[in-house]
This record gives C-alpha cells, sequence and structure tokens, in this order.
C-alpha cells in the first residue's frame, strides 16, 4: 500500500476519532473490505501505544546517553598518550573536505536554482578506513568502488550489511552513494538514523540540508543549515553562506 | 526480600540516577557480556539485551509490577538471559543447550511479558535513531496535540508541519520495516492471535 501524507492523516483521524461524521463511514466501510489497510491501520496504533510512554523513552535515551559515556570514558583511560594515526586520518579528511568545498565555493556566485547550489556544495563524504561489520577484502572493496564514483556498486555492497552491524560511517557512505544515483529518500534515511549524539551528527546533518537541497525542499534545507550554524562546526562556515544564498531567493 | 542496597538500586533506576545506573552497569554488565558471547552473539548483542533488560526493568519499577522473589541481580540476569534466549530462537540459532538453562531462568509469564516488551522496544530504538527534529514533532503527536497547538510550538506553518509529521512517520515505519526482527515479531505476534 503506497504511503501517503492523506492515508496517513485518515488513519490518524480515524484512530483519535476525529473524522467528519461522513468521512469516518466511508472510511469504516473501506476498512472492512480492504485488507491492507487493515494492516496499515494496525501498525500505526501499535506505533502510537508503543511510543505515547514518553518516560520509557525518555529514560531509553538516558540510558544510551550514559552508556555511550561509560564507553567514552573507558576509551579516553586506556588510550595511548601523543598523537594517534586514526585521528590524524580524521583531521586530514576534514582538511580535504574543506579545501574541496573552498575551491568549488568561488565559482558558485551567481549561479543560485536549488540545484545549482547543490551542485556547487556537495562534496562526497571522503574515504576513512571502515571494517567493522564487512570483513577486510569487502571493505577494500567498497572503499576502492566509492573513491572511483562507483555509487550503484558501492549501494549494493553496503546494502548487505546487517541492521545490527551497520555503522554511522557506513551509513554516511551509504546516503552519499544514493545521493549519487538518484535515490534521494533513501539517502535521508540513512542520514537520518545518525543519532545526534552521534560524533558524525554535523556531517549527516550538512548532508540532509543538501538532500533537502537536491529535493528542491528549501524550507527544511535552511532550517538544518540554521542548527549547523548554531552547532558551529566545521560545516558552520558553509552553512551560513549556502543560508544567505538561499534567503536571497 | 530486597535489602537496603537493592532498594536504593532500584530507587536509582527508576528517578534515572547517573552514578547509580553506571554502578549497575559496571558490576553486571561483564557477566552479561560473556554469557551472550559464550552463546553465539557479539558486543552489540550484548549490549542491546543489557539495555532491553534494564529498560524492561524500569517499567516495571514505575508500574509497581516488579516482584523480585530471589536478588535483584539473579532477577535482572533471568531477563537478560531470556531476552537473548527469545532471539536466538527467532533466528533459529537457538539449540537448547543445557548450558543455557537451567532452572532459576525459567519463569513462564517473564517470557511471554519479553515478548511483547520486545516489539514496543523495536519501536522505541528505531524512535530514537530519528533525528532531533522528527523527534521532537513526533512526540508532540503522540502526546496527542493538535496540529494546530504543534504549529504553534514549533513555528512551523501548518501546512509544514503536517508534512514534516508525515516525513517523519514514514521514515520511522520503513526503518522499523526493515528490520528482520520485525518480521519475525510480527509472525510470533499472528501465531499467538
Amino acid at each position: 500500500m503506497e504511503r501517503t501524507q492523506e492515508l496517513f492523516e485518515k488513519i490518524e483521524g480515524y484512530l483519535a476519532n476525529t473524522l467528519s461524521k461522513e468521512e469516518g463511514i466511508a472510511f469504516r466501510k473501506e476498512l472492512a473490505v480492504n485488507k491492507e489497510l487493515q494492516v496499515e491501520v494496525e501498525k500505526h496504533r501499535e506505533l502510537h501505544d508503543a511510543l505515547s510512554d514518553t518516560d520509557t523513552l525518555a529514560f531509553a535515551e538516558k540510558i544510551r546517553k550514559i552508556r555511550k559515556e561509560m564507553i567514552q570514558e573507558e576509551a579516553d583511560t586506556t588510550a595511548t598518550s601523543g598523537f594517534r594515526f586514526s585521528s590524524f586520518l580524521k583531521i586530514a579528511a576534514s582538511l580535504v573536505l574543506i579545501i574541496s568545498l573552498g575551491t568549488l565555493l568561488w565559482q558558485v556566485s551567481r549561479h543560485d536554482s536549488p540545484q545549482d547550489l547543490y551542485t556547487a556544495y556537495y562534496v562526497p563524504y571522503p574515504v576513512e578506513d571502515v571494517t567493522r561489520g564487512v570483513d577486510q577484502k569487502e571493505s577494500d572493496e567498497f572503499q576502492k568502488k566509492y573513491r572511483e564514483k562507483k555509487y550503484e556498486e558501492v549501494s549494493v555492497v553496503l546494502e548487505k550489511i546487517s541492521e545490527d552491524t551497520m555503522d554511522e560511517r557506513h551509513r554516511l557512505y551509504l546516503g552519499n552513494s544514493y545521493l549519487n544515483i538518484g535515490r534521494e529518500q533513501d539517502a535521508l534515511l540513512q542520514f537520518q538514523q545518525i543519532s545526534d549524539t552521534s560524533k558524525y551528527y554535523e556531517h549527516a546533518s550538512w548532508f540532509r540540508a543538501l538532500t533537502y537541497l537536491k529535493l528542491e525542499d528549501t524550507e527544511a534545507s535552511a532550517l538544518i543549515l540554521q542548527k549547523i550554524i548554531t552547532y558551529n562546526g566545521i560545516y558552520a562556515f558553509n552553512a551560513k553562506e549556502l543560508l544567505e544564498k538561499l534567503e536571497k531567493k | 526480600m530486597s535489602t537496603t542496597r537493592e532498594r536504593k538500586i532500584m530507587e536509582g533506576i527508576v528517578t534515572g540516577d547517573r552514578q547509580v545506573i553506571k554502578e549497575f552497569y559496571t558490576n553486571n554488565y561483564p557477566y552479561i557480556r560473556k554469557y551472550i558471547i559464550q552463546n553465539s552473539g557479539d558486543e552489540t548483542d550484548a549490549e542491546d539485551v543489557f539495555q532491553d533488560a534494564i529498560i524492561m526493568m524500569y517499567q516495571k519499577l514505575k508500574t509497581g509490577t516488579l516482584e523480585v522473589h530471589s536478588s535483584l541481580r539473579t532477577y535482572f540476569y533471568a531477563i537478560c538471559k531470556n531476552i537473548w534466549r527469545n532471539r536466538l530462537r527467532r533466528n533459529k540459532k537457538f539449540v537448547g543447550s543445557s548450558d543455557m538453562v537451567n532452572a532459576e531462568e525459567i519463569d513462564v509469564s517473564l517470557l511471554e511479558e519479553i515478548e511483547q516488551k520486545e516489539r514496543e522496544q523495536l519501536y522505541q530504538r528505531y524512535f530514537l535513531k530519528l533525528s532531533h527534529t522528527c523527534r521532537e514533532l513526533l512526540t508532540m503527536v503522540f502526546e496527542g496535540k493538535t496540529m494546530r497547538e504543534i504549529s504553534d510550538m514549533t513555528e512551523y506553518s501548518s501546512g509544514y508541519a503536517r508534512k514534516k509529521k508525515f516525513d517523519c512517520k514514514k521514515s520511522l515505519m520503513d526503518m522499523i520495516e526493515k528490520d528482520s526482527a520485525y518480521h519475525e515479531l510480527t509472525m510470533i505476534k499472528k501465531d499467538i492471535f
């Protein structure tokens, strides 16, 4: 059953008993004969039941944050002093990103349709070593294909990783690959799954903003850019510049 | 049955006391981790099971339905072990080894409750993976706020708030349905009802 805004609003209205008398009669009539609709209504009902317990949700989030803190504290205690190679790689990746963006941006000023802005500001997330959840051979393979911009093939490799072992960097690569093969909604889904407590959240937010830009939803893009500016991390400067261009339109 | 120390732990969990929760983790996680890794699981499985069990204990404490007949630790380990055995069974990896089963772990009513809570926790786990904006918006929806109230509180236009609500809810449902555990739990529910 295709999920549309209209369908969701009808189901929600039915469950909350806020449909008009006529709408209610028509909906119940359809529900009585349409098995797919029955299943969909049940899914909405279960979702509402499970997520209306806001105390438990808040507790679950608290537990997740506490555990993250504990793992970080353990890592800090065991980390050796000095400059670690992995940190060096991450800084290098960030520098590559900043330089690449800077090189492209000076060309942009006169081309400011959402698509043009997207093309000007979009630089794929740079490759770091990623091995968790994939074996070394597969990891080498997808990184090589990603560097060669064979995004269709990258997505095939990464889609094989199970949800349990998929980590946040995989999601960034998969989201970027989807973006490059015209699967913007799938890209959004990957970026949205990166938690706001993650160190990759700023990257994910930047790519979400660009995905909305590509979809020409400038309002959604602007809202995310505003948050990136407030966060004041490595994307703040570009986010500010892009937001100014969007606001001039 | 509970000792003063256990009562303090239970109180700390239900009030969300960070120090108590951290100590509870430090004292109990290594045992659960070892158990799960020895029984076909990995580190991520151990983290998930431990978190789901502590959430289940929180819900029971909050509703006053926690009945501990032995020690709190034994009860908590029983929840963890039963959650893990259920997951292995769903994944067809459970072979019923005698090492895994002993009298203290078997509690039929607890098993039934675990099945029910597993679905809720699956929804909650994916909800927490949504962006902050989506979580905020859907929380207001699930709290029963009208779109007009949501629009006033978020300063989104009414049309944008409705569209955003749809996008967020659809993303959430898509994510949940992509998880194989969702389909396994759906099959179990069909078998039960």
